[in-house]
């Protein structure tokens, strides 16, 4: 069986800093115009903790919005993602209901739903990925690989204690790798 | 209407007396002639007051502005500008004599501003029991603030932000210090990101306004929407591959800590001693992230993201978390007052955030009460029987919790340095200030830029206004073709001569302050940052990266140079609030003890400023602006920029200028004058 070759946007909240470049990239490249409401990622903001967690369509394998959809206008492209086919779609909102991450949002110019296109096929990637290329919040990868850089960083730390002492040869290689 | 694309074409008064609003809509005109943010701001705080009027006086406006850029995918474009007359500054003529204040944060008011359909809130008159304000677009509703009162800034937030059940919404606030008219109170926007400096918060509280929460739906829509992502994609790109912008974002503006303490730039002990030892191991942004930071924070649509978030892990403030903090932040709470106790230091940044104070002028406070206490000046029978020595964080973090509640001595404190020194007739050589605002952490004795910014500032002794990052030779080195641009082919060829001890000389200053105080105050007119083309300065300049994308959100038809010359009007009009009431040469100066006592230590140690060339400085940067040589806007200069009637205010401000010069009438704190203009 062919490995499944889609890449998929992977959220790593703990380095998101509230910014809301992302929105405002979604915003303008899927309307022209700038604010949080036209995004199809919105931030999820713990301010009082300076908490921040992006939201956005995880383009699920067994996704429940394409499920629950009673017109079938929630499809998946090619690329892998899930989105609303505007012509099918009634706005009855139950696939934001259905939707665990309650990353189906409505678009408030047609009150039809709307979820991440990942800016099909966009010479830059997906547009919020790319507003993020400093804070790597959000990264394009693999399906495959979504849990690569996360479980890097988590070894890190359990590798901390089987290091050999530090020298000044450069030999913290294993450190400064990263994948 | 014509279609105002980045602009809202309206702002909101709100008149706090009668509890009602008005919703003004504002001609293209206007916008061409101040552009937004501190423009349309500066216009309304000349216009709409008057010379000798108490900033406290319920007539006095308020003003948040917001720019064409705010709110949009362009990065940087966060900030807010809050003005109004500052009842923390005042004139060496007499401590009732103030100019005009203002203060820039980030955060993402403005943006929510824009998304609600303003340009700018206008606040003025005073509720009769403390208010707060909710702007939904349109709908305009007063609500009852009496049960926020004497919270700080967090717990105000979370509490409005529940009341209203929309995360969405943002909140600008005063904490307990605004409350109680401290002077120095700052107005604090998303949690933690302060407008600090000149007392805006002072003038919120005065109005029994507790918060303003806003929100909005409606979008911000460039006119040229193709361009304008370009562009922004471009500044974007600029910023993700500048070494300057990723040390930023690593160490957030504490990387300036090293950068500082090699030139020998940093405060220590009261902003006076010049070089603090070993900073850059105990406050450097990469130390300091290893131990205390919990996450970074940004501002709206800020790739840079500098902020931080602290989070205290063992000790005796183990568990403590707060927003914050800066660099400026923690020098002045930090290194100011001589304290290595970083994790104290953190904390007393983050509780003076939420009381809602200054971290500078509060810092400035403290370390003034030690050097007094150092000096004998102060004893504890002055203070109630508190002992405030150098590097004391527990008794400081006492101190800062009584200046905000203006409780015991505390109560004195809440005036500011210049206030207090001159009422307990005692310590007044003890105060680093210009206009009565207390420096920032540079030494004014060391990088000449810098300094003649402090003195030339319209908002006091502050960098922000006239920001000469290019003096700094890593600066210069690294946009060596904006010194082309700025000196032309000869002035730029004497630059490099004397580089890089051209930073500790004031002959190329006065040319360069000229250029950096409208580079700057572009930045504010369109609500971006100004780090990005200052400090870090990896967008370039204004030129670069501002216009383009101000014309592209705009569609308007103004040249850059038209842009430059708004610049240059509200630098102009800001000073003029000063100069109506007299306040011209005899304000644009130091405290003698910059003239007469060398830095203690490190690279520069003994450099002091020299009287003459100050002198000589003072009249070429007058001269760069086509100002007299009392300092005050000519006839000429103010019709050129289409202020016409400011020409009645600046002749009745230069007879008062001159009077006071020839009579025998002592400073309020001892600076120096050049003799010529006091005989």
């Amino acid at each position: 069986m062919a490995l499944k070759e889609e890449k998929v946007i992977v959220v790593d909240p703990d380095k998101c800093t509230g910014c809301h470049s992302c929105e405002m990239a979604c915003s303008i490249k899927h309307f022209n115009k700038c604010h949080s409401y036209l995004s199809r990622i919105r931030i999820q903001e713990f301010r009082d903790v300076n908490t921040f967690i992006p939201v956005v369509c995880q383009a699920c394998e067994d996704a429940p919005c394409i499920k629950v959809c009673p017109m079938n206008a929630r499809v998946r492209l090619d690329s892998g993602a899930v989105v609303t086919q505007d012509d099918r779609c009634i706005g009855c909102r139950a696939c934001t209901y259905a939707c665990p991450f309650g990353a189906s949002v409505v678009n408030p110019e047609n009150g039809k739903t709307m979820s991440c296109d990942l800016c099909m096929g966009d010479e830059l990637g997906p547009w919020c990925v790319k507003a993020c290329t400093m804070q790597k919040a959000l990264q394009f990868v693999r399906a495959q690989d979504a849990a690569r850089a996360k479980g890097r960083d988590l070894a890190k730390i359990i590798a901390a204690d089987y290091m050999p002492p530090k020298q000044d040869d450069g030999g913290d290689f294993a450190f400064s790798f990263s994948c | 209407m014509a279609d105002f694309y980045g602009w809202k074409g309206q702002r909101l008064r709100l008149d706090m007396t009668n509890l009602t609003y008005e919703i003004e809509k504002l001609p293209m005109s206007h916008y061409k002639k101040w552009v937004g943010g501190r423009g349309l701001n500066s216009d309304v705080v000349y216009h709409e007051t008057k010379a000798g009027m108490d900033p406290l006086d319920p007539a006095a406006p308020l003003c948040f502005g917001s720019g064409p850029v705010a709110g949009s995918f362009a990065p940087l474009s966060g900030r807010t500008t809050v003005s109004a007359l500052s009842p923390m500054t005042s004139s060496v003529m007499g401590m009732d004599i103030h100019g005009h204040g203002d203060t820039n944060m980030g955060g993402a008011f403005g943006p929510a501003m824009k998304y609600a359909g303003f340009d700018q809130i206008i606040v003025k008159g005073k509720a009769a029991k403390p208010t707060y304000v909710v702007i939904d677009g349109d709908k305009i509703e007063f609500r009852d603030a009496g049960h926020l009162w004497g919270l700080g800034a967090k717990k105000t937030t979370i509490k409005i932000v529940d009341e209203l059940g929309n995360p969405d919404v943002r909140v600008a606030c005063i904490g307990p210090a605004g409350e109680n008219l401290v002077k120095f109170a700052a107005v604090i926007n998303n949690m933690s990101a302060a407008g600090g400096r000149t007392g805006m918060g002072c003038v919120m509280g005065s109005k029994n306004l507790k918060a303003i929460a806003v929100f909005g739906d409606k979008p911000v829509t460039p006119a040229e929407p193709e361009t304008f992502m370009k562009q922004a994609w471009a500044l974007r790109e600029k910023i993700h591959t500048s070494p300057s912008a990723i040390r930023r974002h690593a160490e957030g503006s504490m990387d300036l800590f090293d950068v500082g303490n090699a030139i020998g730039i940093n405060a220590y002990k009261n902003a006076f001693a010049g070089f603090m030892p070993d900073i850059e191991k105990v406050y450097g942004g990469l130390q300091w992230a290893e131990k205390f930071l919990f996450r970074r924070k940004g501002c709206w649509s800020c790739p840079v993201s500098c902020g931080r978030y602290t989070l205290v892990k063992e000790g005796k403030w183990a568990g403590y978390h707060c927003g914050g903090p800066e660099m400026e932040s923690n020098c002045n709470l930090g290194c100011r007052i001589a304290s290595y106790d970083l994790a104290g230091v953190n904390v007393l940044c983050g509780v003076v955030n939420d009381l809602g104070m200054d971290s500078i002028s509060c810092g400035a406070a403290l370390s003034w009460t030690m050097e007094c206490f150092e000096k004998g000046y102060l004893t504890e029978e002055d203070t109630g029987g508190i002992r405030l020595e150098w590097a004391d964080i527990e008794t400081s973090l006492k101190v800062a919790d009584m200046i905000a509640h203006r409780q015991g001595f505390g109560d004195l404190l809440a005036e500011g340095n210049v206030r207090v020194a001159n009422k307990l007739g005692k310590g007044l050589d003890c105060v680093p200030h210009c206009r009565g605002l207390e420096h920032i952490s540079v030494d004014p004795r060391i990088t000449m830029g810098f300094s003649l910014g402090y003195a030339m500032s319209t908002r006091g002794s502050d960098h922000l206004k006239n920001y000469s990052c290019l003096e700094f030779p890593g600066c210069a080195k690294s946009r060596a073709y904006q010194i082309d641009e700025i000196f032309g082919p000869e002035g730029a060829k004497k630059f490099w001569e004397d580089f890089p001890k051209e930073m500790t000389e004031l002959d190329t200053k006065p040319v360069l302050c000229t250029w950096s105080e409208k580079n700057k105050c572009v930045a504010d007119l369109v609500s971006c940052c100004c780090q990005a083309i200052g400090s870090w300065g990896g967008a370039g300049s204004w030129n670069e990266a501002y216009y383009p994308l101000f014309k592209s959100i705009t569609g308007t038809d103004m040249t850059a140079d038209e842009l430059f010359k708004v610049a240059e009007r509200v630098v102009n009009i800001e000073r003029a609030v000063w100069l109506r009431n007299g306040s011209g040469i005899q304000d644009d100066t130091h405290v003698d003890r910059f003239f007469d006592e060398g830095v203690v230590d490190g690279p520069h140690k003994g450099k002091k400023i020299d009287r003459e060339k100050w002198a000589w400085a003072q009249q070429e940067y007058y001269k760069c602006h086509g100002w007299d040589d009392y300092g005050f806007i000519s006839p000429e200069k103010a019709k050129d920029l289409g202020l016409d009637e400011i020409i009645p205010d600046m002749e009745k401000g230069k007879e008062i200028c001159k009077k006071w010069l020839k009579s025998s009438k002592k400073p309020t704190t001892p600076v120096f004058i050049p003799e010529a203009f006091r005989k």
